[in-house]
């Protein structure tokens, strides 16, 4: 098996090229370009199709076109490329057509700055377009896991016929570690039945978020939202490091988790006892193995970078009403000693 | 000349877009007000808390300041006050994602002066082609290599998209040519309602060639026939620059890493005939040689 040092936005188009990914469609945003680059160096080298777009909407409207016709499409942007994506991506949830979407999370709100950050987590987890519909959303810590993940997502997005969002940010997009290879490329034998392909054999499908009815509207809803709990049911993964005995957990995802683990293994080594519990999907959100927790008496800590956008997850899983918080903004990443601070305050 | 774009911001050494502004703003005045886009003018001379810009100036998002212009001049207007009204944007934001907004602001028939400073890419997020991008022209997203040789599109005809609006003002600039840009950022500041000017601005980093060389690199642009300098007044062709002395585009191209491949690969000496071709036809079109 191959191993490769890269970056992790490199490692999003290996694991998709290796998923059978066989478009991609974007426009520039840092720090997500480099997506954009790989893609257009690669992709027609494969026989896949490149096109860059004129906006962020043309973007995910083009992602919209192909996946109708049952490709296996990719497209990425960050924060505000994001915000614009969101009517399409609505779109798309609602007309259950699978994409996979990167989101390469900078610091906001409005133009902010390219700095990293995690504060695109309620839109990407909560909806972020107009209407009740859920991303499937992925949290990579590793650009393993950018490279992984990126073959999960499609996976996922093809199962449920759902919109698979990767969320990353600013550090790993560009951050460059050992990339090992997949084994092999994933030869999609995936029912596409549903798809529309302008010919006979297609004729009565029908891929649409339009129904005039109210009746029809509130079924189609609630078909979706059955969906939503069979995704939470089935998908949802984490990661745990000494949580067994501990008395305090970190919940941190993404780059953050990389934070929170030195933090356990110094607060353990001062002798408090502490873990980490580490979300893969933060939707579904893995809430169960938390309750366990809290029904423990564990105390808990959100280490992210926003306001607490993940810690209301928390809350929910866990039933505790305080969730301690520790946060960085406008792209600065959180220190050890910050956490080391909030773990002391708590035991 | 007045300075109306302070010294101690931040575009690259060699960059002609300060330049570009500094001759706008001169033009324009201090009774003026400006938006820009998302660009790699918003990046560099507006790094929180400093700014550069002794005018008032707002940014908008990337695809929206002909929006926010049209606001700012409805609002002006609603006030009594007679204020120039500028926005000054790149080609990304011009010829691409901005394309709807503008449209809009143009068919309202706002008075507003859009100056498009134009380098023929996304050179703030790292050369990614834009509609604006000349054909063949390397970009990180139109990589020149095997299956490749640069950008496969000829540049989109922004001042004719602005002259089938009805634009009474539409012109081309280059920054090689100050008095011209001068005068004709005045021309389009009286115009009543809308104006368009593109003014053709090197990037040292996109197009790659030695930062001292700007200016020529700009005046190659106008003396090989690629950027052609032309006025129309109310949809009629008013002004056109005669080249004294034209020039082959290749001495042109072969001073910038963008065409470089154009010269080592098989196939480039035929793209290097079909500028060649472009460049003949502005010659022909707008009579450029006398």
């Amino acid at each position: 098996m191959a191993t490769q040092l890269v970056a992790g936005n490199m490692a999003v188009i290996i694991g998709a090229l290796y998923a059978g990914c066989d478009c991609f469609f974007g426009y520039p945003i840092t720090p997500a370009s480099e997506i954009l680059h790989e893609a257009s160096r690669y992709f027609p080298k494969l026989s896949r199709k490149f096109v860059q777009a004129e906006s962020e909407e043309a973007a995910i409207n083009m992602a919209y076109g192909a996946a109708s016709a049952g490709h296996r499409v990719l497209a990425a942007s960050s924060g505000p490329g994001m915000s614009l994506k969101q009517e399409g991506i609505t779109y798309l949830a609602g007309s259950e057509i699978p994409c996979v979407i990167v989101d390469i999370q900078r610091a906001g709100p409005g133009l902010g700055n390219i700095g990293p950050e995690q504060s695109d987590y309620n839109q990407a987890c909560k909806g972020g377009g107009h209407g009740s519909y859920k991303n499937i959303v992925l949290a990579p810590n590793s650009v393993q896991e950018m490279c992984d993940f990126a073959m999960e997502a499609f996976k996922l997005a093809f199962k449920y016929r759902n919109p698979a969002i990767i969320l990353a940010d600013g550090v790993l997009g560009h951050m460059v570690e050992p990339l090992r290879f997949p084994q092999k490329a994933v030869v999609p034998e995936i029912d596409i039945s549903w798809a529309v392909n302008g010919n006979a054999a297609t004729k009565g499908n029908v891929l649409t978020s339009i129904f005039l009815n109210f009746d029809e509207l509130e079924r189609h809803n609630l078909k979706l939202q059955e969906k939503y709990l069979k995704i939470g049911d089935n998908e949802t993964a984490f990661e745990e490091y000494k949580v067994d005995d501990a008395d305090v957990v970190l919940v941190a995802y993404g780059i953050s988790s990389r934070i929170a683990k030195t933090a356990v293994d110094i607060a353990r080594s001062r002798g408090i006892k502490t873990g980490l519990y580490r979300p893969i999907t933060i939707y579904p959100f893995p809430d169960k193995r938390l309750s366990e927790l809290a029904g423990r008496g564990c105390r808990f800590i959100s280490v992210e970078m926003s306001n607490g956008q993940m810690r209301d997850d928390i809350r929910l899983a866990t039933g505790c009403a305080i969730v301690e918080l520790v946060c960085r903004y406008g792209g600065n990443l959180m220190q050890i000693d910050q956490i080391m601070q909030k773990i002391r305050e708590l035991t | 000349m007045q300075n109306l774009l302070a010294p101690g911001h931040r575009a690259c050494a060699g960059c002609s877009m300060p330049t570009v502004i500094r001759l706008v703003l001169d033009a324009a005045g201090t009774n003026t007000i400006v938006v820009s886009p998302t660009s790699c003018l918003e990046v560099t001379t507006t790094p929180f808390p400093e700014s550069a810009w002794v005018v008032p100036w707002i940014h908008s998002l990337f695809e929206n300041a002909s929006a926010v212009a049209s606001g700012v001049e409805v609002m002006m207007k609603r006030q009594c006050k007679d204020t120039n009204v500028l926005v000054i944007g790149g080609d990304g934001s011009t010829f691409d994602i901005g394309m709807g907004s503008n449209s809009g602001m143009f068919e309202r028939g706002h008075k507003v002066a859009y100056i498009c400073y134009d380098n023929e890419a996304y050179m703030n997020t790292g050369v990614q082609r834009s509609g604006s991008t000349p054909f063949c022209a390397h970009t990180t997203t139109t990589p020149a290599g095997e299956l490749s040789l640069g950008n496969p599109r000829p540049k989109k005809d922004m001042p004719a998209i602005a002259l089938a609006h009805g634009v009474p003002y539409v012109a081309t600039a280059s920054v090689a040519y100050p008095v011209d840009l001068r005068k004709k950022v005045e021309r389009a500041l009286q115009t009543q309602g809308p104006s368009y000017i593109q003014v053709n601005a090197p990037c040292i980093t996109g197009w790659t060639f030695d930062a001292g060389t700007t200016i020529e690199i700009a005046r190659l642009a106008v003396e090989t026939g690629l950027w052609p300098l032309f006025e129309y007044v109310n949809g009629e062709l008013t002004e056109v620059k005669k080249i004294r002395r034209i020039k082959l585009v290749d001495e042109y191209l072969k001073v910038q890493g963008r065409y470089k491949h154009l010269y080592k690969m098989p196939g480039g000496a035929e793209i290097l005939r079909s500028i060649q071709d472009i460049a003949d036809k502005n010659i022909a079109m707008y009579k450029l040689v006398d």
